[in-house]
């Protein structure tokens, strides 16, 4: 077996002793952020970013901490559903329907300690499942030229924008609007200055990290200010996560079928994790129907969800390391990193670095331990950090987004531009237009005019050569199958609300 | 990223002929300029495909979907309300200004009033802002400068830079 051999090459490197540590801190940080409401898997990446950079870590250090996080997130969001009612992250709101009410009931300590083993359960699922299956999607992949490349570009748009918004229109607005910021600057191949308008700091181009920054962590607290929150926060007895474990037992066909389901939602180009814990909370609610008491604080309908959305964060991960696309907006994120550390996922990612995936697929292994160790025993920690007045919270992210981003280039104009990136996040969030193909745009215009580029000089300026490969057509044809699902979908959707 | 905002379509949400249609005008003139500025970007050599080109093929779908944007818009999230606006505006200057002096002033002196003046916006009382923001603004300069090893801009007239 190939995969065990290189599973095992990757244990080798993951187990020293600074990837260890970083993991770690990913893991602890990530449970952190997910918990704080408000602050999900793609603000927590976003701000830890900069950090990341700014610390010089390697490309292998830095995937493996900023996945950390991601995955911790996944965990962490259960918390603050269960304790305070509010979903820590987008993802965890279905925890929120069963989990608040066992917490009302005086179980809130059994929900968080049921819901970390679902998280176990369901992320290492989908890790096993990444083991297994990323390789077989390279193998096809390994056949890529540049036009099948601009064809997958083109295709991450359609995933990213087209199934899961609510106005597709609006969707590749925003990722045109992206790609179009992508191109200020001076252009690699002619060397031509670009929308600078003679500003010399654009002539390096729009640095994604301040956007990503501003679009993610400053809007969000634009977001926050428009309401006053001086409400108390209510406060939960919890008692002891343990008593989770024994009742785990109990739910292990909901945590089983939350897993299967988020995992394939995961893997599904643009759906995600939310789509993940949602499915699996409604079919666990439609097959046990009669026989359960969701919404009042049924154990199986925090076990379920739980498993759905950390097996589809799992999920998320293959098509973004295997093929280069992302599956969710925070994969969308992760791939921007590493293409800004100049590493281009997909098939050659495989062969030409076996050590950096299966180094991070091994770190995905352990890091799930620690989070289940940090997630049982320790998990009272992190309830009494949610009841920190936001008052604290909200200016120590924005001061962590300021700081985290004038040290990459020592420059105030960054962080102009980091605010301004926040004005047009909170504009565009208030339109409904997504924020997360904006910097899919910004990040792989580059490639994907490089790649048109390079094909076009290949034909000799025949343009049939996009659609000259059956790959190519392939990945089209699929591309605008998910359109059409997105646009059936959104009308569904409409439908639905009249 | 944006399904849950289907699960939470009931709420705070509103049919926004106006937010679209702005946004939408917008948009189409960012796209018609671009569109435009493209041709300024020439070359000496030939190449099959120029540096205006990539722009263009962007502008160009930008441009038809605003327009259908600016024809038929659809929904938009709830506008703050005055008193909301005004917080999101006093936070932005008072970042914008914070940038503007912190390496004028260094980071620690500006990011002790910055983080003070930023904790009382957030809603904390004059007290708990005093003490939470000099505590955030220490914190985080011990955090970067000694223990990840990030040099900050240091006060200025205060010994060697």
């Amino acid at each position: 077996m190939d995969t065990l051999a290189f599973l095992a090459q990757g244990f080798a490197v993951a187990t020293q002793p600074e990837f260890l540590l970083l993991a770690l801190i990913g893991c602890a940080v990530g449970t952190l952020i997910g918990a704080l409401p408000g602050l999900g898997p793609v603000n927590g990446v976003a701000l830890m970013i900069p950090l990341a950079f700014n610390f010089g870590l390697e490309p292998t250090a830095a995937l493996i901490l900023l996945v950390s996080v991601y995955y911790g997130c996944m965990y962490g969001g259960r918390i603050s559903s269960i304790v305070l009612n509010i979903p820590g992250d987008e993802p965890a709101m279905m925890t929120t329907l069963d989990g608040y009410p066992m917490a009302l009931k005086g179980r809130g300590g059994e929900a968080l300690g049921l819901s970390a083993v679902a998280s176990f359960v369901g992320a290492t699922i989908a890790t096993i499942g990444l083991t297994l299956f990323a390789p077989l999607l390279v193998d096809l992949a390994i056949k890529f030229g540049p036009a099948e490349y601009f064809a997958l570009f083109l295709l991450a748009f359609a995933t990213i924008g087209g199934v899961t918004s609510g106005s597709f229109t609006k969707s590749f607005i925003a990722a045109c609007l992206g790609l179009l910021l992508g191109t200020v600057g001076i252009d690699p191949v002619s060397s031509v200055a670009r929308y600078t308008f003679g500003t010399f700091e654009l002539y390096d181009g729009i640095d994604f990290i301040v956007a990503l920054v501003g679009l993610f962590a400053i809007s969000e607290c634009l977001v926050f200010l428009e309401k006053r929150h001086d409400a108390d926060k209510p406060h939960v007895q919890l008692g002891s996560a343990w008593p989770g474990m024994t009742s785990s037992l109990s739910c292990k066909g909901s945590i089983g079928r939350g897993s299967l389901i988020g995992f394939v939602s995961g893997v599904l180009p643009g759906a995600g994790a939310s789509l993940g814990s949602f499915l699996s909370y409604m079919l666990e609610k439609r097959w046990l129907g009669a026989k359960g008491d969701f919404g009042n604080g049924d154990p199986r309908g925090v076990a379920a969800p739980e498993a759905g959305n950390n097996a589809a964060a799992g999920g998320a991960l293959i098509p973004m390391l295997s093929l280069g696309i992302p599956g969710s907006g925070t994969t969308a994120i992760l791939l921007a990193l590493l293409l800004s550390m100049n590493i281009t996922p997909g098939p050659l990612l495989f062969a030409q670095q076996p050590e950096m995936v299966w180094g991070l697929v091994a770190a995905l292994f352990i890091g799930n331990i620690m989070l289940l160790i940090l997630n049982v025993p320790l998990v009272g920690l992190f309830a009494r950090v949610l009841q920190a007045p936001s008052w604290l919270l909200m200016p120590m992210v924005v001061l962590i987004a300021f700081v985290g981003v004038y040290s990459l280039n020592n420059s105030p104009f960054d962080l102009y531009m980091m605010l301004a990136f926040g004005v047009l996040g909170y504009v565009l969030r208030k339109l409904e237009i997504p924020t997360v193909p904006v910097v899919l745009g910004l990040l792989l215009g580059g490639q994907m005019e490089f790649n048109l580029r390079r094909a076009m000089s290949i034909s000799g300026g025949d343009w049939s050569i996009l659609v000259n490969s059956g790959i190519s057509i392939g990945i089209y044809v699929f591309a605008v199958t998910l359109i059409i699902a997105g646009a059936v979908y959104a009308m569904l959707l409409r439908r639905r609300l009249k | 990223m944006s399904h849950t905002d289907d699960l939470e379509l009931n709420h705070d949400r509103r049919p926004a002929p106006v937010g679209d249609r702005i946004a939408g005008a917008v948009l189409l003139l960012l796209a018609l300029g671009a569109w435009w500025h493209s041709h300024s970007f020439v070359t000496g050599f030939m190449q099959p495909v120029g540096p205006g080109a990539f722009p263009r093929l962007v502008s160009l779908p930008l441009g038809v979907l605003s327009a259908y944007l600016l024809f038929r818009p659809g929904f938009n999230e709830r506008w703050p309300d005055r008193a909301g606006l005004a917080r999101q505006l006093a936070v932005l200057l008072l970042l914008a200004a914070y940038a503007g002096v912190l390496e004028a002033l260094g980071f620690l002196p500006a990011t002790l009033v910055g983080a003070v003046l930023l904790t009382r916006l957030f809603g904390a009382r004059w007290q708990q802002a005093m003490v939470a923001g000099t505590g955030l603004a220490v914190g985080l300069y011990v955090l970067f400068e000694f223990g990840l090893g990030m040099p900050l801009p240091n006060v200025p007239w205060w010994g060697a830079a």
